[in-house]
């Protein structure tokens, strides 16, 4: 049951604004997007749809703490398909940065390791312009397991046999062990710093 | 051959995971005798993690100022690199007043719309042509070839270059070299589930399971492909999908440019065919 009086009917424009999710309400619920996504073999429940329904009702808190918001793969398969150029991949993505901006608020629990990816990915672009694979790997495995040692525990069970066989056919050189850096670093922090949404 | 020089633009993965990746496509133009001239110190292209695109823009318009100074257009053998290029591109050039605010955080952004920017595949078939690539073929590759395309090269619409449901052009690439490509078209333009590896791995496995399988029940020798995160989950991942799900694949994965670096005649070192983690002996071996 919708319960009516909990509605945020400016949801809607709240998403609009994000980069990315303007074109929201073009949506006439045809579910092309669902059908023909490759998470609803794997995901049960996974809708896109529905989430677009329920944003577009202002179901604001039921969108915003959804965990299948943070299992969208971005293959834009949605986005090919839909009838009404919703931009269904970029739309979620808008809806994600908003949920993102709750939980640092401190007024939302996003139950998902993928912001802190995200973010741990976004901070070696910020430090060196290029991704640095062990200083990612680093940052998001000791933040997720509370501490270094432990996250370099949960690294090493992942990651031993993959690192190995890399090792073997010698794609673990200085390339993969020291960060590539751009030349010029300043630009990349004022980049992070003035550009996205809300720093205009 | 229209173009004879491109600036290029190799991406993160082209040192470490993705090298053979990188050193086949400069093989493959050094024998086509088109100069690649690497985008001069290039930024990373945000890849799928950096979600607000004014950032990708930004970052991109990075990218795009060098290769105008160059006065070159850009081609990349990643799938991702060139989405987040070609829909920076696009965004910059249609509109000034994001062309200025970018421009305003400072003076290396400054880019004036002139660079196009295309995917490897694209420079292949479209730019370089089926017909002058055929009169530089040496050899044949007599494998059964899986060709997957994976996302961003038949979608989303306003940065794709192949057809969305039906890609074709490595297919193309694929009979070229005198390979025989394998019914495929139900698992050639699924993703390949790299995006979700570091935060959801069971799915990201099982995407990857679908396409290697895919392959494997066409009964394809390999699978011929055009982005290194796809690489990574289908051929460097390959062991841990198989032990994940207890199933036997051994489905060599080669770069597109691999492949059609052996029809060129080029030796398989230099194309990095020791590199990829699945043995690529028996591909080599069909080389006549
Ligand atoms: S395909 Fe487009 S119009 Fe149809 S339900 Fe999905 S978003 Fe709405
Ligand atoms: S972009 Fe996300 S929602 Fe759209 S089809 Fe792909 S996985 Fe599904």
């Amino acid at each position: 049951m919708i319960k009516t009086w909990e509605l945020e009917p400016n949801f809607k424009y709240e998403i609009m604004k994000e980069p990315g999710g303007e074109h929201l309400t073009s949506c006439f619920q045809c579910s092309t997007c669902t059908l023909g996504c490759p998470l609803t073999e794997i995901v049960p429940g996974y809708n896109p749809r529905k989430i677009i329904q329920m944003s577009l009702l202002g179901m604001r808190n039921e969108v915003l703490s959804n965990p299948d918001l943070w299992v969208c793969l971005i293959c834009q398969t949605c986005t090919a398909r839909c009838p009404q150029d919703v931009r269904i991949a970029d739309l979620l993505g808008a809806i994600r940065r908003i949920a993102e901006r709750e939980e640092e608020a401190g007024k939302l629990k996003i139950d998902s390791v993928r912001p802190r990816f995200d973010k741990a990915f976004m901070h070696q672009l910020e430090k060196y312009g290029r991704l640095y694979d062990f200083g990612l790997a680093k940052e998001y495995y000791t933040g997720r397991e509370g501490s270094f040692f432990k996250g370099m525990m949960a690294m090493s069970k992942d990651y031993k046999a993959f690192g190995m066989r890399l090792f073997k056919k010698g794609k673990m050189g200085p390339k993969a062990l020291f960060p590539e850096k751009v030349k010029d670093r300043e630009v990349m922090k004022k980049i992070f710093e003035q550009m996205g949404a809300g720093k205009k | 051959m229209s173009e004879r020089k491109y600036a290029y633009y190799p991406g993160c993965p082209s040192g470490t995971t993705a090298m053979e990746q990188d050193m086949s496509m400069k093989a493959v133009f050094e024998k086509l005798g088109i100069e690649l001239e690497e985008v001069e110190d290039w930024n990373c292209c945000g890849a799928s993690e950096v979600e607000d695109p004014e950032i990708v823009y930004a970052l991109n318009a990075r990218n795009l100022a060098i290769a105008e100074k160059q006065g070159l257009n850009i081609v990349t053998p990643c799938s991702i690199c060139y989405y987040n290029l070609s829909r920076s591109n696009k965004a910059l050039k249609g509109n000034e007043e994001l062309r200025a605010r970018v421009r305003s955080i400072d003076d290396s952004l400054a880019y004036n719309g002139g660079v196009e920017v295309k995917h490897v595949l694209d420079v292949l078939v479209n730019d370089i042509g089926i017909e002058a690539l055929k009169q530089k073929v040496e050899k044949k590759v007599e494998a059964k070839v899986a060709p997957y395309y994976g996302c961003y090269i038949g979608r989303p619409p306003e940065t794709a270059f192949d057809d969305p449901d039906a890609p074709g052009l490595m297919d193309r690439l694929v009979e070229l070299v005198g390979a025989e490509v394998v019914p495929y078209n139900y698992t050639k333009t699924k993703c390949c589930g790299g995006p979700l590896m570091m935060t959801r791995q069971d799915i990201a496995f099982e995407m990857a399971r679908k396409v290697l399988e895919g392959a494997k029940n066409a009964g394809a020798d390999c699978i011929a492909l055009a982005c290194p995160l796809c690489g990574m989950m289908l051929d460097a991942k390959q062991p841990d999908i198989e032990e994940a799900f207890g199933i036997e694949i051994g489905m060599p994965v080669l770069y597109i440019t691999q492949l059609l670096g052996l029809a060129l005649g080029i030796d398989s070192g230099k194309l990095g065919l020791n590199k990829n983690i699945v043995d690529t002996k028996d591909i080599i071996g069909k080389v006549v």
